[in-house]
């Protein structure tokens, strides 16, 4: 009966994994086509599955994991982001060997981007942040150059080191309140040190995977040596999930361990950190890897204000949205016009309606109303000035214009005059697709926020 | 019929019809622009005609918008905003007018135009904090491409410069109105409006921030310097916008926001808010008398004109008489349009003087008034009124200004004395461009052709009208000012 009723809400779970486990079956026929139309079925199938259930707020299996707002909403962030994802996928390798794995490795990755953001325990966030790591670390190795090897070997061993502490930290948890739910984190009360060292678990385990200073390292070279398509994947669908993630498990924790003090130093660090990095690059992939460790830490000025504000879980739920379409359509640009600063040079001129939705996505990113990405950051900001961290506020404001800065590099020349040749590839059609859908998104979806969970 | 809505509107979507178009011709997104934008002029004579309340926002529309956390689109106008209003429409019907003869890129230009007139529309008319958020943002980035796409020489270096300077200058605003919002729970400005949102150090923190956004845009001494780049760089159409609407944004707010929305920190910053508005309107003046390029110098009067305004809504704001009060807004206001009129006359004069010369230095020229008489007299006629001559537009404003600060501060008369430094630059320019001996080089130079007559008279007109007799606007202005003065 219990059994049942779970099975039940976790319907589009379910759907995913069934289809990533058809995936690589079909893979196993080297059916390429195949495996990308049971992806996309798959995907298309769990968002489905989800909308009747945007109102539930229940858990399974002993309250580990949580159907709720924040993961009823990750559902429909992530899984029609990682079908954009695989369209870019499709378009960029299209033929290759192997192509087919990477399309299940993508679902699957996703399938614990949504553990990650449906955890109400301990356990669970292991688990989810294990199965996106692996999933993550061949992701990036898949290339089998010198450039994506060494780039998917530093992901892995930071991954297994962070993993490690992760591990190590969240024991101390578990010895203060007897139970590995995160429902039980409040009995933590006045456990100062336990607090803390369950706390910094947390925070280089989920910090690492949201890309946050100073646990960032690993994101620019993989983004770099990982095909384009892949870096867009990863720098959208894992990253939200981390904060997904951080949003389950520090909800439950009291306020006053000093955690929203030190979490809102990483934030200030982050964002400063990552457009300051990106105003110097000149490789277009690393530029946008590293504006989007600055998009983190908006995404933790939610997290610091977590119990404090009523913006905090729909500012993160906003702004990830926001984030996954206005991130994944740059991306989805950058593949079309080339990885370098130079390509876009004239970019805006000879491609005049992919370069017009490159600048809506910059100027999104930048956080100019009424686009999506503004009102986000709207959110984040007014949770972070509720919660009493007005300075926060200010740092954030203030590196919108550093934002500015970085992202008036790629718009500049574009409208520059100049004789770079910018022909259309092979699999354009499905990059287009994108660019079109993120575009309309970034656009519209703004105009309408009332649609979206507010405080 | 909500004609404010489709005023607001209507320029963007007809750009998204141009866009939608197979055939994007010159000549066709020329008359896009010109029809647009006379429609919208008729509407805005048609609210206008509707009327404005006493003590209240008239023809309001309201839609949901973020019902969570009370967001909504809101529209309306009052005798602050509705005068604006029909000088936007006016200034950008002019300038698609005057546009007609670019031929680079029309299409887009004309897009980015009617981008530009839904923005100002929509900042004037926006009852709500955030949509006047968003339209407020939306024209700068209107205005950066237009700059970096139609402008002179240095335009991407200018077009950066104006985007960073007012960006900056408007993300404290972004921190005000989240301030407002979560000490009322609305971000309806009509409740702001009443003035007890905020009392004590946040209303004051809320003013500052404010002041900062505000100030960048008028733009007030020592954060102006963006002006005269973006100006001289800028095409004639986006001078004669950027002036002639979009400077009006920061008086605009200066009186909405920080003197409606913070009423008791206003007064208390009252008298440095004063003695910014006096610097500026000094410093402006004599920063113009030292340019030689006409357009760096009219973009410099800019300032002076609108330390003017800042100083009449410092006075209303510290002096304790009602009638004073009034009177120091009605001035301020009444200068605002005044402003657009004639500075937008002026910068069309000297776009229509740079497209026969190629050169904007008042050495260059000289006795050009014999051999192009209408463009001459026209010029002399702005010019006039823009230092102020009585029987013209600038002088019941700065008149109401002066008078009040008579009776509320009386130190502030200091500024007069930019006046005199105005007169002298101007009749310097006079004297140098259409006087004199005439310059050979300039022979054949053609007077204003009939499309050109038609950008400058209306406004020509307007200006000698509202010196004459501006008893119809000041009534106006003056409908909504009684209440704002109390």
């Amino acid at each position: 009966m219990e059994m049942g009723r779970d099975l039940a809400l976790l319907a589009p779970e379910l759907t995913l994994a069934a289809a990533a486990m058809l995936m690589i079956v079909a893979e196993m026929f080297r059916a390429a086509r195949l495996v990308l139309a049971i992806g996309l079925a798959g995907l298309a199938a769990a968002t489905l599955l989800t909308l009747p259930m945007l109102s539930v707020d229940a858990t399974v299996f002993g309250g580990t994991y949580r159907i709720d707002l924040i993961s009823g909403w990750a559902k429909l962030i992530l899984l029609p982001g990682t079908a954009l994802s695989l369209l870019l996928v499709r378009a960029e390798i299209t033929g290759r060997p192997r192509e087919g794995s990477v399309q299940s490795l993508v679902v699957l990755v996703t399938l614990g981007a949504l553990m990650l953001s449906g955890a109400g325990d301990m356990m669970v966030v292991v688990i989810g942040v294990v199965l996106t790591g692996l999933g993550s670390f061949a992701l990036v190795a898949w290339p089998r150059d010198d450039a994506a090897t060494e780039a998917a070997m530093k992901y892995l061993v930071f991954g297994a080191v962070t993993g490690s502490v992760m591990i190590y930290g969240l024991t101390f948890w578990f010895g203060g309140t007897g139970s590995t739910l995160f429902s039980e984190l409040g009995q933590l009360q006045g456990q100062t040190l336990v607090t803390i060292a369950g706390l910094i678990a947390i925070i280089v385990g989920l910090g690492y995977k949201g890309s946050l200073v100073p646990f960032h390292f690993w994101a620019p070279d993989a983004y770099q040596g990982a095909p384009v398509s892949i870096a867009a994947y990863l720098s959208v669908i894992t990253k939200a999930a981390a904060f997904f993630a951080f949003a389950q498990v520090l909800r439950d924790l009291p306020r006053d361990g000093g955690w929203p003090l030190a979490l809102a130093v990483i934030a200030a660090a982050t964002m400063t950190y990552g457009y300051l990095a990106a105003l110097v690059q000149t490789n277009l992939v690393r530029l946008i890897a590293y504006s989007s460790v600055a998009q983190s830490g908006y995404f933790l000025m939610g997290v610091v204000a977590l119990g404090a504000s009523g913006f905090a879980v729909p500012g993160i739920l906003v702004f990830a949205a926001a984030y996954v379409a206005m991130n994944l359509g740059a991306f989805a640009v950058v593949l079309l016009a080339g990885r370098d600063l130079g390509d876009l040079e004239g970019f805006g001129r000879t491609r005049p309606w992919l370069g017009a939705a490159m600048v809506v996505f910059l100027l999104s990113l930048t956080g100019i109303p009424p686009l999506f990405g503004f009102v986000g950051k709207f959110y984040l900001l007014s949770a972070a000035v509720e919660a009493g961290y007005l300075w926060l506020a200010i740092i954030g404001v203030l590196n919108s214009v550093l934002a500015l800065g970085v992202y008036l590099r790629l718009m500049v020349p574009m409208y520059r005059t100049s004789s770079t040749e910018h022909p259309s590839e092979v699999g354009a059609v499905l990059t287009q697709g994108t660019v079109v859908v993120t575009v309309l998104a970034t656009l519209l979806i703004g105009l309408a926020a009332g649609i979206l969970p507010g405080p | 019929m909500p004609l404010l809505t489709i005023a607001t509107f209507l320029p963007i979507l007809a750009g998204l019809a141009l866009m939608a178009l197979p055939d994007r011709s010159t000549k066709k997104a020329h008359t896009v622009s010109i029809a647009a934008t006379g429609a919208v002029f008729l509407i805005t004579l048609g609210i206008w005609a509707r009327g404005i309340v006493a003590g209240d926002f008239a023809q309001v529309e309201e839609i949901a918008w973020i019902p969570a956390i009370g967001a909504a689109y809101r529209l309306g106008v009052d005798g602050l905003s509705l005068p604006l209003v029909l000088l936007t429409s006016l200034l950008f019907l002019l300038s698609a007018l005057y546009s007609a003869r670019i031929g680079e890129r029309a299409a887009s230009y004309v897009v980015l135009m009617l981008m530009l007139e839904t923005a100002s529309l929509g900042t004037f008319m926006a009852l709500d904090g955030l949509l006047f958020y968003v339209f407020f943002e939306v024209s700068l980035v209107g205005m950066y491409f237009m700059i970096a796409g139609w402008g002179y020489e240095e335009r991407q270096r200018a077009a950066l410069m104006f985007f960073l300077y007012t960006l900056v200058g408007s993300l404290p605003l972004l921190l005000a109105i989240i301030g407002l919002y979560l000490g009322s729970g609305t971000f309806d400005m009509r409740v702001w409006v009443e003035g007890t949102t905020l009392g004590g150090l946040p209303a004051m923190l809320a003013l500052i921030a404010m002041l900062v956004t505000f100030a960048v845009k008028i733009p007030a001494f020592p954060v102006h310097t963006w002006l005269p780049a973006a100006h001289v760089q800028a095409p004639t159409a986006g001078s004669v916008i950027l002036a002639g609407v979009m400077l009006k944004f920061g008086t605009y707010g200066l009186v909405r926001f920080a003197y409606q929305m913070t009423p008791e920190a206003f007064a208390q910053a009252g008298q440095v808010i004063l003695a910014f508005g006096v610097v500026s309107a000094l410093y402006g003046a004599f920063a113009a008398l030292a340019q030689s390029d006409l357009k760096k110098m009219i973009a410099y009067t800019s300032v002076n004109h609108m330390g003017y305004v800042v100083m009449g809504v410092a006075i209303a704001a510290l002096a304790t008489e009602p009638r004073i009060r009034t009177i120091a807004l009605d001035g301020a206001t009444l200068q605002m349009v005044s402003h657009g009129l004639v500075t937008g006359a002026l910068f069309f004069l000297v776009g229509m003087l740079q497209d026969r010369a190629h050169t904007r230095g008042i050495g260059d020229f000289g006795g050009l008034l014999g051999r192009v008489p209408w463009l001459g007299w026209a010029f002399i006629l702005s010019a006039f009124a823009s230092l102020g001559l009585p029987g013209l537009a600038h002088f019941p404003a700065e008149f109401q200004i002066f008078l009040a600060t008579l009776n509320g501060m009386p130190w502030g008369l200091i500024a007069i004395l930019a006046i005199v430094v105005t007169a002298a630059l101007y009749l310097r320019a006079i004297a140098g461009v259409f006087l004199g001996e005439m310059n050979d080089k300039w022979a054949d130079m053609p007077d204003l052709d009939r499309r050109e007559k038609l950008v400058v008279l209306p406004l020509l007109v307007l200006t000698v009208l509202i010196g004459v007799a501006p008893g119809w606007l000041i009534d106006m202005i003056h409908t909504t000012m009684t209440g704002l003065g109390n």
